[in-house]
């Protein structure tokens, strides 16, 4: 959108990226609404979102379909597993990727820790997990600790 | 069982805060553990497949409706997940514009930055461990991390080399 169609500056694509990550929901389907609005209102708003999910979602759900044909086989179902557990260490390395600038703030380092004993380990819900963490966050914030 | 999907996901919508990766653990814990919709191994089977599959993340939505109730089901899931965060993302993409220089907004950036990396992070480890914690799941998570972070590689390549991986270990 900024290199070939030039619709947005650099700077107005990392702003509203910005929004979305702050935003609840998937990212780019914000960022899709976003910029449809942007432009057009809200017809803009719906077909940006249709246009990025529709056809993402044939080709998930075909993949499904042909992973659950196949999926009786002890091979199939170890290569899949494996693919998942790989995606899921694509998460951990997002983590400490997005979370190199707190490398120096025990505060942070702190809060992340927080999270993980919480989420992953205890398996509290984020129904609790969350209100009371971005609370802490907040005032950490605030005295710019983190 | 429709009804229940739209419901739940819809309130997971409100609460990811920091996109879906961030949701990951309430996500899998919700269908895995509160509803019993799938297993753990099934979950992170599902999660592959929509890792393997063009497109926005979110798509682990629909499959995961599509396993529970079929196409009805999918097309629910993931417009339950979607729908009210769209809604919110219209309103606020206003509102964000008028305060672009307010301190407050740089603060909110600060505190959302620990929090989404901690919650990150919590996925990662529930997927990444669906027969718990062992060797093998650690050896393929902590490899793909440490590629992902310590180099440019595509992360298709990354999933590729899991599977291959999966077949020798899982």
């Amino acid at each position: 959108m900024v290199e070939e169609k030039r619709w947005l500056a650099p700077a107005d694509f990392a702003e509203v990226v910005a929004l979305c990550q702050f935003l609840p929901g998937p990212n780019i389907g914000n960022a899709s609404v976003v910029l449809g609005r942007r432009w057009f209102g809200l017809p803009g708003a719906v077909a940006a979102f249709l246009g990025l999910m529709a056809l993402p979602f044939v080709w998930v759900l075909g993949l499904a379909y042909l992973y659950a044909d196949y999926s009786s086989i002890p091979a199939v179902k170890s290569v899949v597993t494996g693919v998942g557990v790989a995606g899921a260490g694509l998460f951990v390395g997002t983590a400490f990727k997005l979370g190199k600038p707190l490398a120096k703030k025990p505060a942070g380092l702190a809060i992340v820790a927080g999270c993980f004993l919480a989420a992953a380990l205890a398996r509290v819900s984020l129904l609790y997990v969350l209100p009371v963490a971005v609370a802490v966050a907040w005032l950490a914030a605030r005295r710019k600790i983190v | 069982m429709l009804l229940d999907i739209v419901l739940w996901f819809a309130l997971l919508s409100m609460l990811s805060v920091g996109g879906i990766s961030a949701i990951m653990p309430e996500f899998q814990r919700l269908v895995v553990e509160t509803n019993h919709w799938v297993t753990p191994a099934e979950f992170t089977q599902l999660f592959a497949v929509s890792q393997a599959a063009p497109g926005p993340n979110v798509l682990i939505s629909s499959l995961i409706g599509w396993k529970v109730a079929g196409i009805p089901g999918a097309l629910a899931a993931l417009g339950a997940f979607a729908l009210p965060a769209s809604v919110l993302a219209w309103y606020v993409s206003g509102v964000w514009e008028r305060f672009k220089d307010a301190p407050w907004r740089a603060t909110i950036q600060r505190a959302l930055l620990p929090v989404t990396v901690g919650l990150v992070l919590s996925g990662g480890f529930v997927l990444g461990t669906p027969h718990g914690l062992d060797w093998k799941s650690a050896l393929v998570m902590g490899a793909s991390a440490a590629t992902l972070y310590a180099t440019r590689l595509n992360p298709l390549l990354l999933l590729a080399g899991g599977g291959v991986f999966g077949y020798l270990l899982f």
